[in-house]
């Protein structure tokens, strides 16, 4: 026997796994890793994308401190992140409306569900009709009641939250079927006490209910959280980050610095993504410590 | 304290009755076990009982009270479930001290209530810990905790010791007699397993496909069944079946001996179709006969189960003590007496007596 298949043979049980995420490992060190640490890298350099690469040290994010666009977007990912939550609660609500045994059930949790299935080029075009000055649903409703039409993707004042609720729409279907989900797996029998504890509506809900729903809260936390963050399609289908900048998104403002017609500022650009990562990993660093617990305490 | 009436009790789902109209009278402070094979409707008329299902007909009274529309809440039972249906996220003391909590009774009251039920059911110990951490004997206990803290007229179990291992179950099966001794409470109690029927009961109700076959203490079941589904159904091992005819006034079964013997009840006419029916320990194997081919023998002990096949392809299981069994093999006789038999309308599969 050679030495290969004797390795092989004693320790079979060991390699095969690796053997199967060898695939994944690769792809996934290639196309993630791997970058993560050339942006690092590239965001130390001033680079045009084609020409040298001049070593600058701190001089991108010295630049950031002073750049009123940037702080724009980066307050407006904070309003993002905090409006998206809304998609729990009012994902959550809808799952409870739906989770029922009707005729037709399914059909209309497909359509709940369809928001998410269309792409967000899709729903921002949607959303853009619907915001239009001038034959728009919105101002159509607007001047229906009396009011004065509102150019919302036009009006520094409410165009970041115009585009937010355009990525509600889609993102509470998402949240909804992870509740939908979730309930699924909700105990029947303890309802039933519950019932016969005389609890029901809300503390229902709170205290037997929700409980039992908590790693579908977790999971539409993460998924909502990340959403908010690279937020990136709908700024750039409604508004191109503007007007003046006013809808300004990190991710957006990377991408505008390092690929638009406004010039290859890699450097520049690639810093940008660096803060991103830095927020990420602030979530990504809780829900791996969630996860480790959660695998600890088992 | 309060007995359960429930008068023509009828449950349907869409037009499908399966509960056929139940009568049953349930005395305060009685152990009721309601047993029957699965789908037999036991659990809905439990359900019934505590509100989980809504009675489409009929009545159903807790002690004076007419019960039939009220909230689950509100009937004053509490229940216990197969799967204990505890709160995974509270403690073993928050589970069984949730139901008064939600009603906003008094901490003090509620701290002595579970300290109460902790001692009956010697919980003290785990009463900080979440069900996680206990084993499913424990997690029955505090299920049955979380009963009696609510200090019910009645408590009601489906099937409370299914998700046990056996060895648990006798244990828990004794700990709830116990307890029903000790709280005197009316209790109902639902079960496939005719053991615990026989074991816990005051009042066995044997139920089929949604109607009741027979009331009785469980030693009348045994003793004196009204039909071949009772008889069949209480008794481990099974009662033996075999098919007879009424012969010249006498009972001819083939599957137990070719001679026709006397009985001294009433026969119906000549030809008709009967089953004899003879439980395992009330015949026995003549060694010295032929009639039977012994199959297979089950030691148990000091007891063995010998399967004997009648020339008539008929199955037979009879109890033989331990002395007796040993050396048994090949063809072997049976010996009965035929007071210890019980017939059966084959038709109506009905107890003649």
């Amino acid at each position: 026997m050679s030495y290969v298949t004797r390795v092989w043979q004693d320790h079979k049980a060991a390699i095969t796994p690796w053997l199967f995420l060898l695939p994944g490992i690769l792809m996934f060190a290639i196309y993630i890793v791997i970058p993560i640490f050339q942006s690092i890298a590239i965001s130390f350099y001033r680079w045009d994308g084609l020409g040298e690469k001049t070593f600058i040290g701190w001089e991108n994010y010295r630049e950031l401190m002073r750049d009123d666009i940037f702080f724009t977007a980066l307050q407006n990912n904070v309003i993002w992140l905090v409006l998206y939550l809304l998609a729990l609660p009012a994902g959550l609500l809808l799952a409870l409306f739906l989770n029922q045994t009707t005729r037709g059930i399914r059909i209309y949790k497909s359509l709940f569900f369809f928001p998410f299935v269309i792409s967000q080029v899709v729903v921002g075009l949607v959303f853009s009709w619907f915001y239009d000055p001038s034959f728009g649903l919105f101002n159509t409703a607007l001047m229906k009641i009396g009011l004065s039409p509102i150019a919302v993707l036009a009006d520094e004042r409410y165009v970041t939250y115009g585009v937010i609720i355009a990525g509600l729409w889609p993102q509470i279907a998402y949240c909804m079927i992870l509740y939908l989900t979730g309930l699924n797996a909700v105990d029947g029998e303890q309802i039933e006490a519950a019932r016969l504890d005389n609890v029901r509506g809300w503390r229902m809900l709170w205290y037997v209910i929700l409980p039992q729903l908590r790693p579908a809260t977790f999971i539409a936390l993460v998924v909502t959280v990340i959403g908010a963050l690279r937020s990136f399609d709908l700024i750039s289908i409604m508004t191109g980050g503007g007007p003046w900048g006013s809808s300004q998104v990190l991710a957006y403002y990377m991408y505008e610095q390092a690929f638009s017609e406004y010039g290859f500022r890699m450097g520049y650009g690639a810093a940008i993504a660096v803060v991103l990562f830095a927020i990420m990993l602030i979530y990504i660093g809780f829900f791996l410590a969630k996860m480790y617990r959660d695998e600890k305490g088992r | 304290m309060a007995g359960i009436t429930l008068n023509k009790a009828i449950k349907r789902y869409g037009a499908v009755d399966v509960i056929h109209g139940i009568d049953l009278e349930i005395e305060d402070g009685e152990f009721c076990v309601l047993v029957g094979p699965s789908g037999c409707g036991k659990s809905t008329l439990l359900r019934m009982v505590a509100g989980l299902e809504e009675t489409s007909g009929g009545e159903i009274h807790i002690g004076e009270r007419n019960v039939t529309r009220l909230d689950p809440a509100a009937r004053g039972v509490s229940m216990v479930f197969q799967t204990y249906a505890l709160y995974p996220h509270m403690t073993v003391a928050e589970n069984m001290s949730f139901g008064l909590r939600m009603n906003g009774h008094p901490k003090a009251e509620i701290a002595a209530k579970v300290k109460a039920a902790a001692d009956i059911l010697k919980l003290n110990d785990y009463l900080e810990r979440k069900p996680k951490a206990l084993s499913g004997g424990q997690r029955q206990r505090v299920a049955i905790g979380r009963a009696i803290v609510r200090g019910p007229e009645v408590f009601l179990f489906d099937e409370p010791l299914s998700n046990l291992d056996a060895e648990l179950r006798v244990e828990m099966r004794v700990e709830i007699a116990r307890l029903h001794k000790e709280i005197g409470a009316t209790m109902v109690y639902v079960t496939h397993d005719q053991v615990e029927a026989m074991t816990l009961a005051d009042k066995i109700v044997v139920l089929r496909s949604g109607r009741i076959e027979q009331v009785g203490t469980p030693l009348d079941l045994y003793h004196d069944p009204d039909n071949r589904f009772v008889a069949g159904f209480i008794g481990s091992p099974a009662m033996n079946f075999v098919k007879a005819r009424v012969r010249d006034g006498r009972v001819h079964a083939p599957g137990l001996s070719d001679e026709a013997f006397a009985v001294d009840i009433a026969l119906p006419p000549n030809g008709t179709d009967l089953l004899v029916g003879v439980r395992p320990h009330h015949i026995a194997i003549d060694p010295q006969g032929a009639s039977h081919t012994l199959i297979v023998k089950e030691a148990l002990g000091a007891m063995f189960h010998a399967y004997l096949e009648a020339p008539t392809g008929e199955r037979i299981v009879v109890e033989v003590p331990e002395a007796e069994a040993v050396g048994l093999q090949g063809d072997v006789g049976l010996r009965m007496v035929p007071d210890r038999l019980l017939l059966f309308d084959a038709r109506t599969e009905l107890r003649l007596r």
